[in-house]
């Protein structure tokens, strides 16, 4: 009788055995239908009364091993700031290859109407939208009706997604307020996942237990590990300047598949465990290991190297033709379908370019290897155990002169042995091809430096007159070099810079090592700059940081809670030395300034020299760390504060 | 057979091709190369009308000079079920003009075309970005594109983007002779040259020459005002199955309102009921229009949907009763069907909305010129523009969404060439009055209170509703220039008028708003409301435009320290121009500083020689507004 219940349930298709914990749609109470704000976050504009997802590895009735994912939620609308709620975007995979399946879509509306009424409004199953974004994703699009200031609006959809590699991760905590939220998985014990659980909130429910006989598969039976998680209260995620992925701080659950067995063969499969086996497949696949095995590229690379000797001499000159060479075509990935396609099309993604660089200096005997990571954008990877698919980028480490350089030849403005600033994310995992592969630290070699040196003197005719000199090193000179190249020339950028200083006009200019990226950037200005219509005072206020003076501070949040993060250290220094004319004197100069972060964090300084008609001002601001903590933040605040303050200080000239 | 004989077609025109062109890049004429990233070689539009259908062909060579070039080179192309792509293909060339290599439609990357905000649209587009090692390179691709209708046809603009100058290129329009079209020809030196083909169409041709590259000015005028550009519009058309014809807007109006929105309004009885005893006891039209206007916000959502004949007609004024969303014309039609149930008559007009304030051509009539509905209520001496897609936006107010411009009015009688309400500079005032203590320690602590009026009504808008939470975040990045802004108090409330008011109240204080360095405090005067300077161009080619004037008034009483007094001279400043008025003055007695401060700034079209004058203008405000005062202990 059992057994016979089972076939049958089976045959109605992916029903459940345990009780599901689903609550049920189109239910609500009149206290949820009343309430006018949300007594965890007044601010809200709109809450989650409930959430439940579920996913469960089954049986399709085409044979097919298929994971369905149900989606159940909803939503109070507090008022017209939250109407967007009520407009669902629904992405799901649809390529040539894989196609997963949006079903069972329902959407309700329950309102109170003018006369406090309770009505429902139904979504219009003809008013739902398919719509193809492009080669691999589609979305279900609809807008839930009678969307209005005090609804709750509801909606449910089962989504079919072939096979059992894309296991839906659970993001517990979103931009509006949650009151609960919950996810069940069931796990024929065919597969094993390994469940991680990311961000700083406390599960409120989290069980496990095992259901019997629930899965069955060419006559093959098997239990299921059942798992509920569930979170009670959980806040409205709000985003900070200045901070990395969300992801990294996202309250979620994610699932990795670690191993499993056919249930057809009893073939059991490895998928990750360990490193080893990412290792040793890495090596071996065709769009990695064999990119940079196979020597494809020595007929391209013969003439670039050929005369050059040092092995220094000649991964400059292979990066600098790799860069040049390949254009990036804005993709991110971590492999390549053909590198050498990639080079003979100059066009390629983030794989193709580097993994074509890597094998190029291998080409040309120097050892290099491949650096997966993951951009800033992407998230912090995990370090408990590997998953290949939290890497989205790769970069390149070669050895030369017993010296590890990490490149990146997408950007033709980075400098051997910068990474770009996406980069620069905790670790990335050098895959090394003869040797285990292992964490390096993702730190910047170079900082964000300039120093700008003002030599002036003040004119009969009260104007300013004299050179501006500026030398921009690392991280500041990668930014000016791409400021200036957006300029078709040096001299429609020395235009265009010259027609937004305003006061300061531009006589003379000359921009040294715009093309020698390993040399600080120089610019040389003559100017004369604006500043009395005339000298015919007997006392003169002047400002000495003429520029880049701080007037706003970029922190205004009373604290933080996330770390600040600038991914480099940074420091300018500015040094103005000034003449006045025969029979003025100083009167009164602003004070030395010394402020400092916390062990060593950083600091800001302000000195003044002067004597008789000439006078030397300078200022350093200085950050020694790459990311500040939340608990550094009010000093990091208050720095600014003092830098701000001292910059408003005038020095007074007076005449004898 | 026949395959043989477009084979032998495309053999005879790629001969041709190679015949012809000689892209080396040292060939472009020396004066198109200041300011330009990429240069057009040759181009060919090529438009005919055939069988109820209009068929593009494009053919296209361009050298990329440097990596700037590289977004204009790339090759974007829209499509949709109704306009279809045949044939792109292309070939790419290096610098001395040889064969590098081709690309056709499968190295094309296929997306959604659609906004982000749309729920649904129905378009789509294929795009490539060709790339070579090095610079200058060239392209040269085709495509033809078939698009089912013959109502609308691209306009030509052979020179569309800044830092893109072009060589060469010609357009041509052709047709059968008895289909009758109107053009119009704009900023165009050469005019049109008309022919017959052997096959007996008759054919439109324009040419231009050696066009330089344009260079990005600050407050250029609209872009239909120096741009060459040809617009065609036909007299007997089909579009989506319905056919048609106009040669003016009231022919246009006509046929939109009666193929388009006739019948569609139909509402149940219970909505008509609802309207009815929404307006009864109101005696005054406009008030009862108000009534459903403020009911109609309350209930709707705007939400895109491009479906219905090519995005033209609404979607029935019922289903918006039901479903409470539509886009701007369901939304309108439904507003409409509305004022219907309180017999009030209204208008759908089509509007170019968006802040430039781009007409309707006065004198040449097409379906293209519109991308937005608003209603208008045709009141005897009082004729009022609602905006419908907004739930907050007051009765009778456009913003700067919809403003001064002429839009086509589709009522029964035909269509009507109207003129929205302009907000003059004096409409749109700031006006601003603080009273603020600075102490001993440079903390600064008072009232601030802002009044916005006309377009700057909205300058608030982010504010209302919000919780105190945010709206302090907000404020404080409105106000920058007051370090460690802390607010103890704010509010905001809305008069929502035709010309609407806003008030802002603020109780503040920051701490360490004022440095104390060596005896002497420092300060700026104001700090609220700083006018930046602008970017002066050499050169300048095109006149001075100020789209939208304003007023703003700021004033300010800072009690300053006990024991303290001002050192700085007092700021006394006054300028006046056709196109703004400035004053700012400082005023010291008996421990209080007042700050007042005016600007004005008058919309309108000025000579490209003004320009020096308004650079001149804006850093004389800008030095004005970055004031630093100094106090000295008596």
């Amino acid at each position: 009788m059992n057994k016979f219940l089972l076939n049958l349930l089976l045959i109605s298709f992916f029903s459940s055995l345990t009780q599901a914990q689903d609550f049920a749609f189109g239910k609500f109470t009149q206290e949820e239908i009343a309430q006018k704000i949300y007594k965890n976050d007044t601010s809200a504009h709109a809450f989650v009364i409930q959430e439940f997802g579920s996913n469960r590895i089954d049986v399709a009735s085409d044979d097919h091993i298929k994971m369905m994912f149900k989606y159940h939620v909803k939503i109070k609308i507090l008022d017209s700031k939250a109407f967007n709620k009520g407009t669902i975007n629904i992405p799901y995979y649809y390529s040539d290859e894989v196609q997963d399946e949006v079903t069972d879509i329902k959407g309700l509306t329950t309102y109170a109407d003018e006369d406090g009424l309770i009505r429902n409004a139904e979504l219009d199953q003809t008013k739902i939208f398919t719509v193809t974004e492009n080669k691999y994703w589609k979305q279900k699009k609809f807008a839930l009706p009678n969307i209005r200031s005090g609804c709750i609006i509801e909606y449910s959809y089962t989504r079919i997604i072939p096979g059992f590699g894309r296991f839906p991760s659970w993001d517990f905590q979103d931009d509006i307020p949650k009151m609960y939220s919950e996810y069940e998985v069931h796990i024929p014990a065919f597969w094993s996942y390994n469940a991680m659980i990311r961000g700083p909130l406390k599960l409120t429910k989290n069980v496990a237990d095992i259901e019997r006989e629930c899965f069955t598969s060419g006559g093959s039976k098997s239990d299921c590990s059942f798992l509920s998680y569930g979170m009670a209260n959980i806040p409205a995620f709000i985003a900070e300047d200045y901070m990395t992925a969300q992801k990294n701080f996202l309250s979620a659950v994610y699932f990795n598949l670690e191993e499993w067995t056919n249930p057809y063969t009893n073939v059991k499969n490895k998928v990750t465990k360990d490193w080893k086996d990412i290792d040793y497949n890495l090596k071996h696949s065709e769009y990695f290991g064999s990119q940079i095995k196979k020597d494809l590229l020595k007929p391209y690379i013969a003439p670039v190297i050929a005369g050059k000797t040092g092995e220094m001499e000649k991964a400059l000159a292979i990066y600098q033709y790799i860069q040049k060479n390949i254009k990036w075509n804005d993709i991110n990935s971590r492999e390549s379908d053909g590198i050498k396609k990639a080079l003979e099309k100059h066009t390629g993604d983030v794989g193709d370019i580097n993994l074509c660089l890597a094998a190029a200096l291998n080409s040309a005997g120097i050892k290099t290897d491949a650096v997966l990571l993951s951009t800033r954008g992407n998230g912090v990877v995990n370090r408990l155990y590997p998953v290949e698919n939290e890497f989205n980028y790769i970069v390149v480490k070669a050895t030369i002169g017993g010296e590890d350089y990490l490149l990146d030849a997408t950007d033709p403005l980075l400098s051997f042995g910068m990474l770009p600033l996406k980069c620069l994310n905790d670790q990335g995992r050098v895959m090394s091809l003869d040797k285990p592969s292992y964490w390096l630290d993702l730190n910047a070699k170079q900082k964000k430096t300039n120093t700008t040196s003002l030599d002036l003197t003040l004119q009969p005719n009260g104007k300013l007159k004299g050179t501006i000199n500026s030398y921009s090193y690392g991280y500041e000179g990668y930014e000016k070099r791409k400021a200036i190249k957006k300029y078709n020339t040096v001299d429609e950028y020395i235009e265009n810079l010259d027609e937004k200083l305003g006061k300061i006009k531009i006589l003379n200019s000359s921009i040294g090592n715009l093309d020698s990226l390993d040399k600080p950037l120089v610019e040389h200005y003559e100017v004369e700059i604006d500043v009395y219509d005339n000298l015919n005072h007997n006392r003169l206020a002047f400002n000495p940081v003429i520029l880049n003076r701080y007037v706003n501070n970029p922190f205004k949040l009373q604290d933080r809670s996330y770390p600040v993060d600038w991914g480099m250290p940074s420091s300018s220094r500015y040094i103005l030395s000034m003449s006045l004319p025969d029979g003025y004197i100083i009167e009164g100069s602003p004070q030395n300034t010394a402020v400092s972060l916390p062990n060593q964090g950083g600091k800001f300084l302000t000195e003044f020299s002067g004597e008789g008609n000439k006078f030397t001002y300078s200022n350093v601001i200085q950050f020694n760390k790459s990311v500040y903590a939340p608990e550094e933040y009010p000093y990091l605040k208050e720095l600014y504060n003092k830098i701000i303050a001292s910059e408003k200080a005038d020095i007074v000239f007076k005449k004898k | 057979m026949k395959r043989i004989f477009t084979a032998l077609i495309i053999l005879l025109n790629f001969g041709r091709v190679n015949a012809q062109a000689d892209y080396s890049a040292s060939l472009i004429p020396k004066d198109l190369l200041p300011y330009a990233s990429a240069v057009i070689r040759n181009q060919n539009v090529y438009t005919e009308v055939k069988d109820n259908t209009t068929i593009y062909r494009i053919k296209t060579a361009v050298t990329v000079l440097n990596k700037n070039g590289d977004d204009i080179a790339r090759i974007v192309v829209w499509y949709d079920k109704t306009n279809l792509i045949k044939n792109i293909k292309g070939t790419i060339y290096d610098e001395f003009g040889k064969f590098t290599g081709k690309f056709s439609e499968k190295n094309f990357e296929d997306v959604n075309g659609a906004n982000d905000f749309s729920l649904f649209e129905d378009s789509r587009l294929k795009h490539y970005i060709p790339s070579t090692g090095s610079y200058p390179f060239t392209i040269e691709y085709e495509y033809e594109l078939k698009s089912k209708q013959t109502l609308n046809f691209r306009d030509w603009k052979p020179n569309p983007e800044t830092g893109l100058a072009v060589e060469k290129s010609s357009f041509t329009f052709a047709c059968k002779p008895d289909f009758n079209i109107r053009y119009k020809e704009i900023n165009m030196p050469a005019k049109v040259s008309i022919g017959t083909t052997t096959e007996g169409l008759k054919t439109y041709t324009w040419q231009l020459n050696n066009l330089k590259a344009l260079r990005s000015e600050p407050f250029s005028p609209l872009a239909e005002s120096y741009l060459s550009m040809v617009k065609i519009a036909p007299q007997n058309f089909v579009y989506a199955g319905i056919s048609g014809s106009f040669t003016n807007w009231k022919e246009l109006g006509q046929w939109t309102y009666s193929k388009l929105l006739l019948n569609r309004q139909a509402l149940p009885p219970e909505a008509i009921y609802k309207v009815k005893e929404l307006t009864a006891g109101i005696t005054d039209i406009k008030q009862k229009a108000r009534k459903i206007y403020e009911y109609m916000q309350g209930k709707t959502r705007y939400i895109s949907v491009q479906v219905g004949i090519g995005g033209y007609q609404p979607f029935l004024a019922g289903d918006v009763e039901r479903l409470n969303y539509g886009d701007c014309k369901a939304l309108v039609n439904y507003t409409q069907a509305l004022f219907k149930a309180a017999d009030i008559p209204s208008w759908y007009c089509v509007v170019e909305a968006g802040s430039n304030k781009v007409s309707m051509l006065n004198d040449f009539a097409s379906m293209d010129q519109g991308n937005h509905i608003i209603l208008c209520l045709p009141l005897k001496g009082d004729t009022t523009f609602l905006e419908c897609t907004s739930q907050k936006i007051p009765f009778g107010f456009l913003s700067d969404f919809t403003d001064d411009r002429t839009v086509l009015a589709c009522t029964p009688e035909g269509g009507k060439l109207m003129h929205t309400p302009k907000y003059t500079a004096a409409d749109n005032l700031q006006v601003r009055k603080a009273v603020f203590t600075i102490n001993n320690t440079g903390d600064l602590s008072g009232n601030m209170a802002t009044i916005y009026t006309g377009t700057q009504y909205d300058n608030t808008e982010d504010l209302v509703g919000e919780p105190l939470s945010e709206q302090k975040k907000t404020v404080q990045k409105m106000y920058a220039g007051i370090n460690n802004l802390d607010i103890e108090k704010f509010d905001v409330k809305q008069d929502k008028k035709e010309i609407p008011v806003s008030t802002e109240n603020i109780q503040l204080d920051a701490r360490e708003f004022a440095s104390a360095d060596n005896g002497k405090v420092y300060f700026s005067l104001n700090p609220v409301n700083k006018l930046r300077s602008i970017r002066d161009v050499r050169n300048r080619t095109k006149p001075v435009y100020i789209n939208r004037g304003y007023v703003d008034e700021d004033e300010i009483t800072y009690a300053l320290p006990a024991g303290y007094h001002p050192d700085t001279e007092p700021l006394n400043i006054s300028l006046s121009k056709p196109f703004g008025k400035f004053k700012a003055s400082t005023v010291y007695h008996d421990g209080k500083l007042l700050y007042k401060r005016r600007i004005e700034i008058i919309d309108g079209t000025y000579s490209k020689e003004t320009y020096q004058d308004l650079v001149a203008f804006y850093q004389a405000v800008a030095d004005a507004d970055s004031y630093n005062i100094m106090l000295v202990k008596n």
